[in-house]
């Protein structure tokens, strides 16, 4: 039996999400073995152990109190008797009652902590899928895109939520109450350790949370969260906001699932649920994204990095001085100019914001998988996360700042000929005596009309475009303190990622869509003709 | 060495799982998977003792085990395509589309983790696990463990213990030698910031006033660096003649 929770500090939060994770959490005893032999096992095998672990499950729900119950601790000694035959080596009840309590059994049934941190039923989460309108594996590339699944009529759909497991219950977050936003903040940076070994967390602010919860017409009841009944403490947390989607020219209305603002694991009842509530308004598909492999991608992005701030991200170990250089070279390598370098730059303000979703529009014709942006949309991604506008924004940076956008007005006609966003999502830094935050900035949209004009392409004036614009965006990060500035292969990202010095990272972003079929799009790797990045164009936070 | 089972062996598991043809295949066949499995993703033997014979169900199983890893001995990668064909016969099919985009691309950062039953990566040290919840950053070099062992690559790995020994192994070896790079293992130690490695390198008479290829000398990569403890200790080892400038870079 793996041991789960032995240690207190974090406990209480790796398990957060878990909680909500539905059946599998509560079937308690008999974690972390079986799993390695479900490869080979036959199918009824699977379907007893499920009888027998909502078994467990029922027997765990019924406790109460923190004395380890006699009834559970005979049901362990029977199960362990049944799996290992009768001549095992002698399990008694007090031997059981102490590995009980050991593993704080009791913690979890009062949802303090969860089961074997890494606890998942590898083929659970892939039947799941299964079960969804999500192109399977297997599946050859679609000749013709379109729905998996008929979108139901609103009064089809489950008027009830799905049940929770007991002591569990729904709720809507209101992310316009501060306290709330607090909770929601607090779940997902505080209480949210992957791993022990992890070096970095993402750490939310409230500003944020409001910046990327509440666009144009996003739904509250998209904002889900679960409480465990008895304190209204908040376990788990999913949600998304509506987009309108364009996929190879088809237009559709997406929920998009914020890949950081949701518990580590989609358990499979908060999809349903989330899926629900999108269905009750009408949206029958979705757009998410993961760093894991599901059924099934529709493409694949890398993480980039470009190292601004040398000796931290090397104290911290976020990067590396590569053997053949010293540090003081690689600072010299990783350095930028004081102050940016096209004529006309200048942080976006209100009377640009048509100019600008013009621009967008255009540019982004250049990719398969888009977002279709009103103004009122491109006014809330890129202008009101700009911070406390009463303050003045000292180098490069006002409080509470969330999006930096910056324009370029043709120095003649007043035109904006180009622009560029990024925004902030700072991580916590785990244990380190120096350091406790890692200031990253992450690369939002971008347009050029370079793009526009003949020879405009990859490889020639658009690339030197794009080389100058995000060279200037990675020397306002750097003025405004960013440790290290972050992209994906999407977009034409690609075409300018080595000249600015980017690095590829460790991470990967699969891009999914509910209920949608389409062919591949070209993520890290280009597919057929089309250059790598290229086939996405939606950047997710 | 850890062995990296490929996307299409979890694939096929996957597969396997639910497969309604399994239900027909003989027990032969699904003891062969279950040792072919415990093998590649497990270890190469079982673990534990050999059940005894009244656990027949796991008797069996330990002896698929155990003969897979016999049979197969150190070729996985044949281990693995058995597998494969008995999965395909079994009516498993490899995914085009993943073939296409990620699964490609995903191996040479991912492992394939039982316990999640999906690829996660094997980076040390950065939490991973949940559904993209996870901070990409710079992955550290690879060790190369057959990069041979010089004072350059010990002056780097900063265990002055192995420095001693080595410099003892090697007496005729000239402290001050330059690697393929142009570096001084002093410079290296000084760069990196490993105090104990300094004071046994000037110990064994590094030169502290040779210049590095981008014309510095060891007190100011100490510097740059902000190994402050590094600048005093030269400082205090051959004077002001190391030249610790004041001036900030």
């Amino acid at each position: 039996m793996s041991s789960p929770s032995q240690t207190a500090p974090n406990q209480d939060t790796r398990d957060t999400a878990q909680e909500g994770d539905q059946e599998n959490n509560f079937s308690g005893s008999d974690h972390g073995r079986a799993d390695g032999d479900a490869a080979a096992k036959a199918p009824q095998a699977s379907s007893s152990k499920r009888k027998k672990k909502s078994k467990v499950a029922k027997v765990l729900n019924t406790l109460r109190g923190n004395e380890v119950p006699q009834t559970l601790v005979d049901h362990v000694v029977e199960e362990v008797a049944a799996e290992q035959g009768a001549n095992a080596p002698a399990i008694d009840a007090e031997t059981v009652r102490q590995a009980l309590e050991k593993m704080k059994v009791m913690d979890v049934l009062k949802g303090k902590a969860g089961v074997a941190v890494r606890e998942k039923k590898s083929m659970g989460e892939h039947k799941f899928w299964m079960t969804q309108p999500v192109p399977q594996p297997g599946e050859e590339a679609p000749i013709e895109d379109g729905y998996i699944e008929p979108t139901k009529a609103i009064e089809d759909v489950r008027q009830e939520p799905y049940p929770l497991p007991k002591d569990f219950e729904w709720c809507v977050l209101d992310i316009n109450d501060p306290k709330q936003i607090k909770e929601v903040y607090d779940l997902l940076s505080l209480n949210y350790v992957e791993d022990d070994e992890a070096a970095f967390r993402f750490q939310y602010s409230a500003e944020f949370l409001e910046w990327a919860l509440k666009p144009p017409g996003y739904c509250k009841e998209w904002h889900i969260g679960v409480r465990v009944s008895s304190n209204k403490k908040l376990v788990a947390f999913i949600s998304g906001v509506p987009t309108t989607l364009r996929v190879r020219g088809n237009e559709i209305n997406y929920l998009c699932v914020h890949k950081k603002l949701r518990s580590k694991r989609l358990a499979p009842v908060l999809i349903k649920e989330v899926t629900r509530q999108v269905n009750l308004s009408g949206v029958a598909q979705a757009i998410y994204t993961a760093g894991v492999v599901i059924p099934t991608p529709v493409s694949t992005c890398r993480y980039y990095h470009r190292s601004l701030n040398i000796p931290k991200l090397i104290d911290v170990k976020f990067t590396y001085v590569p053997r053949n250089m010293t540090l003081a070279r690689m600072i010299r390598i990783f350095k930028t100019d004081a102050a940016p370098s096209l004529p006309g730059l200048r942080e976006i303000e209100e009377r640009h914001v048509g100019e600008v979703a013009d621009l967008f529009a255009r540019y982004m014709q250049r990719f398969d998988m888009v977002p279709i942006m009103t103004v009122d949309e491109i006014q809330h991604q890129f202008i009101s996360g700009r911070g406390d506008m009463d303050q003045p924004s000292n180098n490069y940076r006002r409080p509470k700042q969330v999006t930096w956008t910056y324009i370029v007005e043709d120095p003649e006609t007043h035109r904006v000929t180009d622009f560029f966003s990024f925004y902030s999502l700072p991580s916590t830094i785990i244990n380190h005596p120096k350091h406790n935050l890692l200031e990253a900035a992450y690369l939002f949209y971008y347009a050029s009309d370079v793009a526009f004009v003949p020879g405009g392409d990859l490889d020639g004036k658009l690339k030197k475009r794009l080389v100058q614009l995000i060279g200037d965006a990675l020397i306002i990060a750097n003025q405004a303190k960013f440790d290290v500035f972050n992209s994906l292969t999407l977009m034409d990202n690609v075409c300018f990622l080595e000249d600015l010095k980017f690095g590829a990272g460790d991470g990967l972003l699969n891009f999914y869509l509910y209920n949608w079929r389409t062919a591949p799009l070209a993520g890290v790797k280009g597919i057929n003709d089309g250059e790598p990045g290229k086939g996405v164009g939606v950047v997710m936070l | 060495m850890k062995y990296t089972p490929s996307p299409a062996l979890s694939e096929a598991a996957a597969y396997l799982s639910s497969a309604p043809s399994l239900a027909k295949v003989s027990n032969t066949t699904k003891l062969e998977l279950y040792g072919l499995y415990k093998y590649l993703t497990a270890a190469p033997l079982p673990q534990t003792l050999r059940p005894s014979l009244f656990d027949m169900t796991g008797r069996a199983k330990w002896d698929a085990w155990s003969s897979a890893g016999k049979t197969f001995a150190d070729r996985r990668a044949d281990a693995e395509q058995r597998y494969l064909n008995i999965a395909q016969e079994l009516g498993w099919a490899p995914s085009l589309v993943a073939k296409d985009t990620a699964q490609e691309e995903i191996l040479p950062g991912e492992v394939w983790d039982e316990e999640l039953g999906m690829n996660v990566s094997r980076s040390p040290g950065l939490g991973r696990g949940g559904m993209g919840t996870f901070v990409s950053a710079l992955p550290p070099p690879g060790d190369d463990d057959t990069e041979a062992q010089t004072l350059h690559t010990l002056a780097i790995q900063g265990d002055a213990t192995k420095v001693i020994q080595y410099l003892a192994r090697n007496p005729l070896l000239d402290v001050n030698q330059r690697d393929e790079f142009g570096y001084t293992a002093l410079h290296l130690a000084c760069d990196r910031g490993n105090l104990s490695m300094v004071e046994v390198l000037i110990k064994h008479g590094a030169d502290p006033l040779m210049k590095d290829p981008d014309d510095l000398t060891v007190a100011e990569l100490a510097q740059i660096a902000g190994h402050g403890e590094i600048c005093t200790l030269l400082q205090k080892s051959y004077g002001s003649s190391v030249g610790v400038v004041q001036k900030t870079q």
